[in-house]
């Protein structure tokens, strides 16, 4: 008897570990999770990578930095165009290129409507993984008319290679502004509804508020940025605090909110659509004439020795690429800092004594893309 | 933050600070550090309210050098703390100051092979668990530079002094051939 | 021989029944199969099946060849007589029930005192199928399904038997042709609305479905119990759901909603099952409605919901009743 009570009092015999991926519906690609749950409720958690790692910075030293730009979109197929963004931008830096400024223009819009396309398939994966089956399809029926709108300037709708060294790919049309356009009126006509219909049920709220807080300290220590890291109340959004390209000229709100909980980092999400609309629109009214390609992109781009930093504001936080050059066209060593990498670190900390169906919330509010993770 | 300040703080734990022109390079502040002042460097960051970006290793000679970047969340403050590995290839963790490095460290031994000592789990992370031995980001011989051949140049001198150390007849030729293509 | 001409109409009666059992239960499957996706289709803002026949009418008669062509898998650390025998046991019952439904007043199987009872009796072992399927599944997300699906069920079984309890006492019988013969000035969800709505939710936890679908919550248990079945042991499942949710809507449309009772039609003895059925259907298009709407509640929060709210009510709501009838 005395035995059998000892053996109940340690607790590790209770638990039993639950794998969790690389297949499972709420890990958004091949993710596996370790659960050691006791009951429902996650007592450790061990997130497992690597299953798509496709030696993206091994490649990008086995050849010409310009032509590592298609790499780039493999990592965060959600935010393409950003990751082409810091990736040109960080070679026009090292290079000491000028880019026209209708290029600017041309980039920030095509950004911003890759970070609304991003939220918006955020928002519809989110709440499947919290069981509501409709979002989703409402989010896809806008999504699709961003997809609609880059296919035409971009010739692809998804893993876009469209920004070059120096300039972009195509200039963009009058269909572009016009479609554009509407389609900013129309996202904007149905966020009344997304309220309506998902932002203020109740069981949602029951389902995020307090679930997974985060403080601006553990978001310090883990290198948290982002949504999440706005959601804890500290408005760092690159765009504003290390204004590249020409962010500066645009006037746009950082949304925050000061919980830091899924509730918060929803919210800011959501509020972020609102603000990349603003911040096309403005870049359409301004939009200027003129060349899209710098006038002297060297066709072997040498980048000078040294070592190079460039950090862009992705749908999911901060995208950084470091380079070290020894002087040839070829990256020395190249290292990508992926958001997704440090905000899914602070798993194991944040769901710890979680129910499981929290932890499915908690990590949908990190937003994951496993293949930026996996590089 | 008071950036006087907090550069005083690193004059006293690193070698050299320097000043890094952010229109170029895209960060503020170079300061490299032994490698056992590491760890006091990150406790520093931390209490100064910097975050961890990344860390990272580069394969250079003598050793293979750990770069950690920081930035603030406050202000425009964006800083890169090198530090070399010793001749075990060892340097000590800071996963237990900024728990996010935890799987930084954990990529950069499966990529490079430094041990970070004091990890809790040094286990791979990216990479297999079959692979720990293959490091796959560390040069070939006829590749590996010299730290000071990856660093920032004097604007003033052609490429040519530069190429002073001997042993990697390949890499020479293929950069004067492209440089006379250009 | 006597004895076996005295019974013979009553055998008729139960083969020609049980026929008629059959043909509601996998005719409803149809239906609903094929309404549960064209609503869906049309909540979601796409059109739903529309490949096979006019609407993709015949979808579902396809989907069924389908799953009855699929092999069955049984997993090889599975119990295997039990994995085979679940989904058996979450079918086979569910016949019986409509025996003691008044689908109108005179179609009826059998008016059995204990009508309510024989109902309630048998849709409980549906939860018995669903805890020996994913027990034998071996598997642990069908093992939690399972623990899921047999805490929900319990639970939620008191708020549904208390509120029907509260029309029983109104009408001090369980049969169900008395209950709808009570109803004939005004309904009882007149009377009992507060009954009624947490008879409406109760179901919506018993027949497992969203926002309560817990057992089978597929973003966090894959599918839940029935996650290693496939073919037709996984329609038999899917069967046995429908069936549930006709069987739990006729009982609310019995108790509640009047039963056969509405604008009287000719030859109203029989045609009154188009009232029923009318009303059966709307309840039902009522659950597949809230299914497409919103999110899946947390499983602490469900039982709260259940324990502390649901609960007491239904047991004030009862005293509430008991008093009048007492006093009136």
């Amino acid at each position: 008897m005395s035995m059998d009570i000892e053996v109940l009092e340690d607790s590790r015999h209770h638990r039993y570990v639950l794998n969790m991926g690389p297949q499972h519906p709420s890990t958004h690609g091949v993710l596996r999770v370790l659960l050691e749950l006791e009951g429902e409720y996650a007592m450790e958690l061990l997130p497992v990578l690597g299953y798509g790692h496709r030696c993206h910075e091994k490649i990008a030293e086995f050849k010409p930095a310009k032509s590592f730009m298609p790499n780039t979109a493999r990592m965060d197929y959600l935010g393409a165009l950003i990751y082409n963004q810091g990736f040109a931008q960080l070679l026009e830096k090292a290079a000491g290129i000028e880019v026209p400024e209708r290029v600017e223009y041309i980039r920030v819009m095509a950004s911003e409507l890759n970070r609304i396309q991003s939220h918006l398939l955020w928002y519809g994966a989110y709440l499947l993984d919290l069981g509501a089956f409709t979002p989703i399809m409402y989010a896809f029926d806008d999504r699709e008319h961003i997809l609609d709108i880059l296919e035409d300037v971009t010739g692809s709708r998804l893993t876009y290679c469209y920004f070059r060294v120096g300039g972009v790919s195509k200039d963009i049309d009058d269909k572009f502004v016009t479609s554009t356009r509407a389609f900013i009126d129309r996202l904007r006509s149905r966020f009344p509804m997304y309220e309506d219909l998902v932002n203020g049920n109740v069981i949602l709220q029951k389902r995020l508020i307090d679930v997974g807080e985060l403080t601006p300290h553990i978001c310090a220590r883990y290198g948290i940025t982002g949504p999440m890291l706005r959601g804890t109340g500290v408005a760092y959004d690159l765009r504003r605090a290390e204004p590249y390209s020409i962010y500066s000229e645009f006037d746009f709100e950082i949304p925050t909110e000061t919980k830091g909980d899924c509730m918060a980092s929803f919210l800011v999400r959501f509020r972020e659509m609102e603000q990349s609309l603003r911040i096309i629109e403005q870049a359409l009214d301004r939009l200027p004439e003129g060349p899209i390609m710098a006038a002297k992109v060297p066709k072997k781009l040498k980048i000078p020795a040294g070592d190079y930093n460039s950090s862009v504001e992705a749908p999911r936080g901060e995208l950084s690429y470091y380079l070290v050059s020894d002087g040839s066209d070829v990256p020395y060593r190249l290292k990508v800092r992926t958001p997704s990498y440090s905000n899914l670190s602070v798993v194991p900390e944040m769901c710890q004594g979680m129910l499981l169906s929290d932890v499915v919330s908690a990590m949908g509010s990190l937003d994951l893309v496993i293949p930026e993770i996996d590089r | 933050m008071d950036i006087n300040k907090v550069k005083k703080q690193w004059q006293e734990l690193s070698t050299a600070v320097e000043d890094i022109d952010y229109a170029v390079s895209g960060y503020d502040y170079s300061v490299c550090l032994e490698r056992d002042k590491v760890r006091d460097f990150a406790a520093m960051m931390l209490d100064e309210g910097f975050y961890l970006v990344d860390l990272m290793a580069v394969h250079v000679t003598p050793a293979i050098e750990v770069v950690y970047q920081f930035a603030h969340f406050e202000t425009r403050c964006r800083v890169m703390a090198r530090a070399f590995v010793d001749d075990q290839v060892e340097i000590s963790t800071i996963s237990d100051i900024y728990q996010g490095a935890n799987w930084h460290e954990r990529e950069t031994r499966d990529f490079h092979g430094v041990v970070f000592v004091g990890h809790p789990y040094l286990e791979p992370l990216i990479l297999a668990e079959e692979d720990v031995d293959l490091k796959p980001l560390l040069k070939e011989e006829a590749k590996l530079q010299d730290v000071d051949a990856v660093r920032r140049q004097p604007p003033e001198p052609a490429p040519e002094p530069k190429a002073k150390p001997e042993p990697k007849p390949e890499a020479k030729p293929e950069a004067v051939k492209s440089q006379e293509q250009s | 021989m006597e004895i076996f001409y005295s019974i013979l109409p009553e055998l008729i009666r139960i083969v020609v029944c049980a026929v008629c059992g059959a043909v509601i239960v996998f005719g409803n499957a149809l239906v609903m199969g094929y309404a549960e996706r064209k609503l869906a289709g049309h909540i979601m803002l796409r059109p739903g099946p529309m490949e096979v026949g006019p609407h993709g009418i015949y979808q579902l008669v396809v989907d069924g060849l389908k799953l009855m062509g699929k092999q069955l898998v049984v997993p090889a650390k599975a119990d295997p007589l039990l994995f085979r025998f679940a989904p058996l046991l979450a079918f086979a019952p569910v016949f019986v029930p409509l025996l003691v439904i008044p689908f109108s007043s005179k179609l009826q199987g059998f008016d059995l005192d204990i009508g309510l009872l024989v109902i309630l009796a048998l849709a409980s072992i549906n939860l018995l199928a669903v805890l020996i399927g994913g027990w034998s599944s071996n598997n642990k997300y069908s093992l939690f399904g399972a623990f899921r699906a047999v805490s929900q069920n319990v639970a939620y079984e008191i708020p549904m038997l208390l509120s029907l309890l509260s029309i029983i006492f109104m009408t001090n019988t369980f049969s169900l042709k008395a209950v709808v013969a009570a109803q004939s000035p005004v309904w009882f969800i007149v009377i009992q609305p507060l009954a009624f709505l947490i008879y409406l939710v109760s179901i919506v936890a018993e027949t497992n479905r969203a926002p309560f679908d817990l057992p089978e919550a597929e973003s966090e248990l894959t599918a839940g119990f029935h996650t290693e079945y496939s073919g037709m042991s996984f329609s038999l499942f899917v069967l046995g759901e429908y069936a549930n949710m006709f069987i739990v809507s006729s009982v609310a449309t019995v108790f509640f909603l009047g039963g056969s009772s509405g604008i009287p039609l000719p030859y109203f003895e029989y045609s009154g099952i188009i009232w029923f059925m009318l009303k059966v259907y709307t309840l039902m298009f009522f659950l597949v409605w809230i299914r497409w709407t919103y999110p899946r509640t947390r499983f602490d929060q469900l039982m709260n919901f259940c324990w502390k709210y649901l609960i007491p009510f239904a047991l004030v709501n009862l005293l509430i009743t008991v008093v009048m009838v007492k006093l009136l």
